[in-house]
């Protein structure tokens, strides 16, 4: 946006007007006092670590929840959101990380969801699908209409969502996290829409950790710490690091943090291994190394991981263990060896939600805390008592439920149940998704400590300045194939970004 | 989720379930209490020992449904499962074995159908509502077919005497719940394989890749409760004398109504030894009051239901918190 268009948004009414907008629960004030505007056709980001008021914020903006004091003018006209209904009413929709749609209904279907196409009280199914799929090539989707959403890939499913919201007479469109899971192709398609949106008059707020998107996407920037509003700044008169050290306090060099540590003897490799969803896969992890695999989503990467963990077993090719060839059938195996997998979901893979943080950290240890028919309970407490400590784990108790957590806070979980564990081989699959800058840099520096006792690192991220970073060797994977091996720093970032996408 | 971190109470699971417990031992407490001012029946110790009796069967039943609702399952099959025990068992005793050996041949034919209900979930795939739900209508007919439809007696004095007999003042039956309770609670809350279900109800995946035999925990649950469903078939043939496969109709879904109204969620993962017991003798003592107090039977069910739609409404509102 020119200077010129910037000064005219700026002088009109604001579509959204924050004053000391407030949200208390109980005597934590969540959200301190907010004064803040959002213009017609703006995009406007909103950056923060977890934990910062950002969720707490869209929540009150999209009536999930209500504002314990202050005021909301909608157009100049104040307006109270009771519930989400009044927020939809007025206009106010909001795109969330997780895709809350229906699997098993069709991609039309899930579009017209509550406002479907009727005649004699009758579905007319063949007309939803006609303007459905009109609607995904107006906004230049390539997603047929007529297919199941399940049947789509995660990205594909959250661009229906984002059409869904958009074709509601939405005037305010509120993305959390919307490219945790897309691939590159399809974050562009997003763009392009939220750009369109922008252009026909649509507010967008944007949520995300991904800085070099807020940079190509938004006007302005809006900062959040610790429920504090920090400030907002246009974009062009801002820069990344500027933006971290508003967020963190704290400069963006100690965030990669790279630990130097000299290789010691070979942990595991692999010739020619081969499975579902991957081919022909040759690496080697050397005690102090990181390596590095780097690649779309759906490249293959996770099911490579999963098969070295024993999940799912590799059909053929070989796996040696410290140079001794090795069949990893289940995951006991895996474990017994010494390896040690933070899978890619949080959600789906790596915690059970509904119970206590000590659970979920002693999991994988509950065989050497049976003593004979009882369960040493003493040593159980230490363990999760031990790890909340180490890692920082926010949480009143080691009772609390690993979902009352943070994403970051989670994530710690994830990692901090595979430590003193005795492992050998820790393979991290996006350790950072939805995780803030702080607890990145924990996390980083947490690889640091592994690599220092000897351990072997594989870390598989969709996030290349990640891997980039950290990765000793970076292997790029392309629908399961492995189409290079580089060196720290041997080639550079776009390099390496265009072999991934195959150009 | 920022704010939850913060502004949740600890939600400690433990302190929970003892609240709950507590709250349920009032309720429970408070029936009595009414009951024992309203008639002068009640609070007789014919009556208490003829209720705990009662209540001792379906508490027992349901001490294994909550191992298996805790996995996230159910079982349809327990019931079925105590009349063809009862079969088992008379026919084993009509046939001349010692009365030991017929009780332990009545347990591996229960531990045989919890190995068929974890042989069909795991290796079959198919839902545990599915497989239970089958076995339920088969076992029926199974028994049904090997006593032609008959009553068998059983003719053996020493079984009639101990379901009628007390110790310490306490009716043996229900030294019978204690028997089973006890060790159960001790598997739940006292050693790796109780954690372990319950991180195979809450998310399997998880539990999989935290090195957790999934597989092996699911049969575990469902042999937990059939081999208590056979139990109970043991104790129901010495309290009434006879084996019959149409015995226990319906009693699968007494005792899920008490594990659910003990605080166990169908969804799994949370549950506890102490809660359906108490939820059994809650449902056992409505009844008897409502005999008591010359309640039409047909009222003693609809009181039931709307109890099990209060306390789960209830629980579910505290446990959301606000």
């Amino acid at each position: 946006m020119t200077t010129e268009t910037l000064a005219s948004t700026v002088s009109a009414v604001p579509i959204l007007d924050l004053r000391d907008v407030e949200k208390q629960y109980g005597p934590v004030r969540a959200l301190k006092p907010l004064t803040l505007s959002f213009m017609p056709g703006e995009v406007h980001a909103i950056v923060g670590e977890n934990g910062a008021g950002k969720s707490t914020l869209i929540k009150v903006l999209t009536g999930v929840v209500k504002k314990t004091s202050g005021t909301m003018f909608w157009r100049g006209t104040e307006v109270s959101l009771e519930n989400p209904a009044d927020a939809i009413a007025i206009g106010i929709n909001a795109v969330h990380q997780e895709v809350v749609l229906c699997p098993h209904l069709t991609v039309a279907a899930n579009i017209f969801l509550g406002d479907e196409v009727l005649k004699g009280g009758l579905l007319r199914k063949k007309e939803m699908i006609t303007r459905a799929q009109a609607i995904l090539n107006d906004i230049g989707f390539d997603i047929p209409a007529d297919v199941q959403l399940g049947s789509l890939t995660i990205g594909q499913q959250q661009l229906v969502a984002t059409a869904r919201a958009s074709v509601r007479g939405t005037k305010f469109l509120i993305f959390d996290e919307p490219t945790a899971y897309l691939t590159r192709q399809e974050a562009d398609q997003l763009f392009k829409l939220i750009r369109r949106l922008k252009a026909d008059g649509v507010t967008i707020v944007y949520i995300s950790h991904r800085m070099e998107e807020v940079f190509e996407l938004a006007d302005r920037v809006s900062v959040l710490r610790d429920g504090n509003f920090v400030g907002t700044r246009n974009i062009d008169e801002t820069n990344n690091a500027e933006l971290v050290t508003l967020m963190i306090n704290r400069s963006l060099e100690q965030i990669y943090h790279k630990e130097k540590v000299a290789f010691g003897s070979e942990v595991l490799s692999t010739r020619a291994l081969t499975g579902t969803g991957f081919a022909d896969i040759d690496l080697t992890v050397r005690q102090g190394e990181i390596v590095g695999l780097y690649g779309l989503i759906g490249a293959g990467r996770s099911e490579f991981a999963l098969s070295l963990f024993g999940r799912n077993p590799s059909t053929s090719g070989e796996i040696k263990w410290h140079g001794k060839p090795i069949a990893i059938r289940d995951v006991r195996t895996a474990i017994d060896l010494g390896i040690a997998l933070a899978p890619e979901s949080r959600r789906d893979q790596g915690l059970n939600l509904n119970l206590p943080i000590s659970l979920n950290i002693n999991l994988p240890v509950y065989d050497t805390l049976q003593r004979g028919l009882t369960l040493n309970h003493r040593g159980e407490i230490d363990r999760a008592e031990k790890q909340i400590r180490d890692l920082a784990i926010k949480t009143p108790s080691r009772r609390s439920l690993a979902s009352s957590l943070s994403g970051g806070n989670q994530q710690k979980i994830v990692i901090g149940k595979w430590l003193n564990h005795g492992a050998e081989l820790f393979i991290f699959d996006e350790p950072t998704v939805g995780v803030d800058v702080g607890t990145k840099a924990e996390i980083y520096r947490l690889f640091g400590a592994l690599l220092k006792r000897g351990a072997a690192i594989i870390v598989i991220s969709s996030y290349l300045p990640e891997v980039y970073e950290l990765a000793d060797t970076l292997h790029v994977f392309r629908s399961g194939k492995q189409v290079g091996t580089h060196t720290y720093r041997e080639k550079t970032e776009e390099e390496i970004l265009a072999l991934a996408i195959g150009v | 989720m920022a704010t939850l971190e913060s502004t949740e109470k600890p939600v400690s699971r433990k302190n929970y379930n003892l609240l709950f417990s507590l709250t349920l031992v009032g309720l429970l407490v408070a029936l009595c209490a009414i009951l024992s001012i309203a008639t002068n029946t009640f609070a007789t110790g014919n009556n208490i020992a003829n209720l705990l009796r009662q209540g001792s069967m379906i508490a027992v039943l349901s001490i294994g449904q909550t191992f298996v609702i805790i996995t996230a399952g159910i079982d349809l099959s327990v019931g079925a499962v105590v009349g063809f025990a009862t079969v088992i068992i008379a026919s084993l005793l009509q046939a001349g074995f010692p009365v030991w050996l017929a009780i332990i041949a009545t347990l591996l034919v229960g531990l045989a159908i919890g190995v068929f209900h974890g042989f069909g979930i795991v290796k079959m795939g198919l839902p545990p509502f599915i497989i239970t739900l089958a076995t339920l209508t088969s076992l029926r007919g199974i028994g049904l077919l090997m006593t032609n439809g008959a009553t068998i007696n059983i003719t053996h004095q020493g079984l009639a005497q101990f379901a009628r007999d007390s110790f310490l003042g306490i009716p043996n039956l229900f030294w019978m719940v204690v028997v089973v309770a006890a060790p159960a609670y001790l598997l739940l809350e006292h050693t790796k394989w109780g954690r372990y279900l319950f991180a195979v109800g809450s998310n399997p995946e998880a539990a999989r890749l935290s090195g957790v035999n999934v597989s092996k925990l699911i049969y575990l649950a469902y042999c937990v409760s059939a081999v208590s469903a056979a139990f109970v078939g043991v104790l129901l043939s010495a309290r009434l004398g006879v084996g019959n496969a149409t015995q226990g109709d319906g009693w699968e879904l007494q005792a899920i109504a008490s594990s659910v109204i003990g605080g166990t969620s169908l969804f799994g993962a949370v549950g506890s030894v102490q809660g359906p017991l108490i939820g059994a003798f809650i449902l056992a003592t409505i009844n008897n009051g409502a005999n008591l107090l010359n309640v039409n039977s047909f009222w003693q069910r609809i009181i039931t239901g709307l109890l099990i739609i209060a306390i789960v409404y209830f629980d579910q509102l505290r446990r959301r918190g606000k």
